[in-house]
């Protein structure tokens, strides 16, 4: 205590100078003296009131004495009491002042609460490393109390008044405590040092402790355990590229009026220099344009010669062929009155075309809108003689020289149609599976519609293809049969065919082991179908293994019958146009056959001596068809006349040397064309009595031919099927031989 | 000035064209012909507010073909420009008029 005294002492004497000094200083108005006087000045602060000592006064010692009474303590405090109704001296606090009070979590281990813990937990836990850090901690704090004790008690005071018996207690307390936890720290810290020693047991025994047995750990708020982990930072780096900027180019000028003016100038002769050329340039053009003109007028005009020409061509031919076309008119054989159930064929023209001489022909099908219009495919029946182009002509009778329209294709024309309703759309089928749509109007060179692609045609020959009902939509659509076995739809969309597979001609018992043990079911392959007359839905297909299956084109999983018809291929099947009950078939087999819908078994069996192409029932009458043969004979029946054999045999061409492929009646007038295989398409006129036409009998004369028509086959049947079938039927059949 | 291109060749023909005529441009066909009607157009629209005329041509310009256009309608200027290439157009139009228009960022 006195040193600070003296120093102070010493202080109030330094002032005195400096101030006297600096007085100095500042009448010198030296610089550095100034900095000097400032550093003094600062050093050598004192408080007003501090006594002015001399030297012999700073030098005394003053002895003081520290007594262990507190002075400040006051002795004769009253505090009134309730209970005595009097004031009475409140006892004396004690000397200890407790400025911060701080309950410490750590417990020692010999203590009753950490023995009740470790009863409760079962285990002794060793004391972490953690606590003792508390606890040195409060023992600063606790030196610092005793330090402030003087300070603080004076303002204790007060508040100790009003419960000082309580506060003493708890100080009593905290002190006890405070010795207890002193004493823990201690032995915490004897015992922690060593552990820091080899602290790699002592943290493993824990770490094991712990992992064996949550419960031991002592609860204590400091027992945790904090990890952090700094990863590397990558050092950030920059990339920078400078692409090349746009190029730019220079342009200056100067816009003055007569610059204007002269460019204007210059520009115009240039162009009226360009206009005089053009000027020629367009004398030529119009010379051209002329000429084109004049190309444009003479195809016209060629169009027009044309027509002439072919009214020319025709009129030159009926007047070459003029006794053939009265014939073909007017000519009514007279023999036929003296020979009853006979007939014969008078041959007419004959249609060939120059292209087509060594080609067979495959079809033949007369125009539904104009009688005299026919169409012949041309193609080719030989599997090793396929030609690699095929022909759909169209004749008429008015020109046997040269057909009307011609139709080329790549591969042979084996079938056509021409559509019922629009007489000039033409579907043909080919050789190699396609089909294609002409419309004859527009051109013959180029097909409004081909099948396209692998998937769009068939596998195989097209037999016969058949425009069907339009659908319910109007779009125009056609069938086709093909050796594939399969029966496609085609449709007529806006710019392509649609194809749909309709059926599927699987044989019936046809499932055969295949290899690996599959079974593979057998097609057989179409040769020809046709539609019922009637019920546009139902058709016959005539199949390469001689069954004939009605279908319908409503569904496919199932044939409606199926008829065992012959034992080859069945080449044409056709309705009969008085009665749809009833069809006839042809077939490589030589025969011929009648069928009634629904009968297993034919109503007539004719054997032609040869393989029959064609068969067709006559339009004028319900009993009279006709049949080609590869013998080069038509054989034309009548079953109302000879129910047994043809009325007419007629060879038309060379037996050796040639084969009839294919027959057509005319719908109006009575005659026929058949179709070799020489690319020769003959008409023959029948002759009267192979169109006998029913007499109405006297009493009912007022009924039609048709009606008459239907009596007489319905006639005819009743006959047939009332025989016992076994009878009618015998398969030696009524063999017709010339 | 006009007057005076006019008197040289009074005697001949005292023809004044009023047609658009490019006199210089390295545009593509598809730009030029573009930014050429877009001119006339403009020019013709405000043909007695020019300030306003290169206005409509530079925004209009700068909307179709990226920003960045300059345009000078005038009677009497004299320019000297550096543009990035395949960017200008300079013509004459209604005989008195000249348009510069270039794109240069």
């Amino acid at each position: 205590m006195p040193d600070p005294k003296g120093g102070k002492g010493d202080g109030k004497q330094n002032k005195g100078k400096n101030r006297a000094s600096k007085t100095k200083a500042e009448a010198g108005g030296g610089d550095a003296d100034d900095f000097d006087a400032w550093i003094r000045s600062r050093q050598l602060l004192k408080p007003d009131d501090q006594l002015d000592l001399t030297e012999a006064e700073l030098a005394e010692e003053v002895t003081k004495v520290l007594t262990p009474t507190n002075t400040n303590v006051i002795h004769n405090l009253v505090v009134y009491s309730f209970k005595d109704g009097e004031y009475v001296p409140a006892p004396l606090p004690g000397n200890t002042v407790t400025l911060l009070g701080y309950p410490g979590n750590s417990l020692h281990v010999d203590s009753e609460e950490a023995r009740r813990q470790i009863e409760e937990s079962d285990e002794i836990g060793y004391p972490l490393p953690m606590p003792h850090y508390s606890l040195v901690e409060q023992r600063d704090t606790s030196v610092g109390d005793g330090e402030g004790e003087g300070e603080g008690e004076a303002d204790d005071d007060d508040d100790a008044k009003s419960a000082p018996d309580k506060e003493a207690e708890e100080e009593e307390g905290e002190e006890e405590e405070e010795e207890e936890e002193a004493k823990a720290g201690e032995e915490g810290v004897e015992e922690g040092e060593p552990r820091g020693d080899d602290g790699e047991t002592a943290a493993a025994q824990p770490a094991a402790a712990t992992a064996s047995n949550k419960k031991r750990k002592l609860i204590n708020q400091f027992n945790y355990c904090e990890r952090a982990a700094l990863t590397y930072t990558n050092p950030k780096r920059n990339v920078d590229t400078q692409t090349v900027p746009p190029p730019r180019s220079q342009f200056g000028g100067n816009v003055l009026q007569w610059v204007i003016y002269d460019s204007y100038l210059e520009d115009f002769e240039g162009q009226s220099k360009e206009s005089a050329a053009k000027k020629e340039d367009r004398k030529r053009g119009m010379r051209s344009k002329k000429f084109k003109d004049k190309s444009a007028i003479a195809e016209q005009l060629n169009k027009k010669y044309l027509k002439c020409w072919q009214i020319l061509e025709r009129m030159i031919n009926q007047n070459i062929y003029d006794d053939i076309a009265h014939d073909y008119r007017y000519w009514e054989d007279p023999a036929d009155e003296f020979r009853e159930g006979e007939g014969n064929l008078l041959p007419l023209w004959k249609f060939q075309y120059e292209k087509t001489k060594k080609m067979n022909v495959t079809d033949i099908l007369f125009n539904p809108s104009y009688y005299d219009l026919f169409a012949v495919c041309f193609g080719s029946h030989e599997f090793m003689k396929q030609t690699n182009e095929g022909y759909l002509c169209l004749f008429t009778v008015k020109n046997p020289s040269f057909p009307d329209y011609i139709i080329q294709t790549d591969c042979g024309v084996m079938c056509c149609d021409i559509h019922p309703t629009y007489p000039f759309l033409v579907v043909i089928g080919l050789y190699d599976g396609n089909v294609a749509v002409y419309n004859l109007r527009e051109n013959c060179k180029e097909p409004l519609y081909i099948s396209k692609g692998v998937n769009c045609k068939h596998g195989e020959c097209v037999w016969q293809i058949k425009w069907g009902p339009d659908m319910t939509d109007g779009e125009i659509n056609f069938y086709s049969v093909s050796s594939d076995g399969r029966v496609f739809n085609w449709i007529l969309m806006q710019n392509k065919l649609w194809v749909t597979t309709i059926i599927t001609l699987f044989l019936q018992d046809g499932l055969v082991d295949g290899p690996d043990g599959t079974k593979v079911s057998l097609k057989s392959g179409g040769s020809c179908m046709i539609f019922h007359p009637n019920d546009q839905k139902i058709f016959l297909v005539g199949t390469e293994c001689g069954y004939i299956y009605k279908c319908s084109t409503a569904f496919s999983s199932k044939y409606l019958m199926t008829y065992n018809a012959h034992n080859m291929s069945v080449y044409r099947i056709d309705f009969n146009r008085f009665n749809s009950n009833i069809f006839v078939s042809c077939s490589g087999d030589w025969r011929v056959k009648v069928w009634e819908d629904m009968r297993a078994d034919p109503l007539f069996i004719f054997d032609l001596g040869s393989a029959v192409g064609d068969v067709k029932w006559a339009p004028y009458s319900s009993t009279v068809f006709a049949a080609v043969t590869t013998e080069g004979k038509v054989h034309v029946f009548d079953l109302n006349v000879n129910k047994y054999k043809a009325i007419c045999i007629q060879a038309v061409v060379p037996k050796r040397k040639n084969k009839l492929t294919r027959l057509s009646f005319n719908e109006k007038i009575p005659f026929i064309v058949v179709g070799d295989e020489k690319g020769v398409t003959t008409s023959l006129k029948l002759s009267p009595n192979l169109r006998v036409m029913v007499k109405p009998p006297k009493k009912q004369l007022y009924l039609d031919q048709t009606t008459l028509q239907i009596a007489k086959l319905e006639k005819l049947l009743s006959l047939v099927r009332e025989l016992p079938e076994g009878n009618i039927v015998p398969d030696t059949a009524t063999t017709v031989r010339s | 000035m006009a007057d005076e291109g006019e008197g040289g060749k009074e005697g001949e023909k005292k023809i004044l064209h009023v047609y658009p005529l490019v006199k210089h441009s390295d545009m593509n066909e598809e730009m030029r012909t573009e930014a050429f009607e877009l001119s006339v157009t403009a020019c013709e629209k405000y043909s007695s507010n020019y300030e306003q005329a290169a206005k409509i041509i530079k925004e209009t310009m700068d909307k179709k073909f990226g920003i960045f256009w300059h345009v000078v309608v005038g009677e009497g200027f004299g320019f000297e420009v550096s543009y990035e290439t395949e960017n200008i157009l300079y013509l004459f139009f209604a005989g008195n008029l000249a348009i510069v228009l270039w794109k240069c960022s």
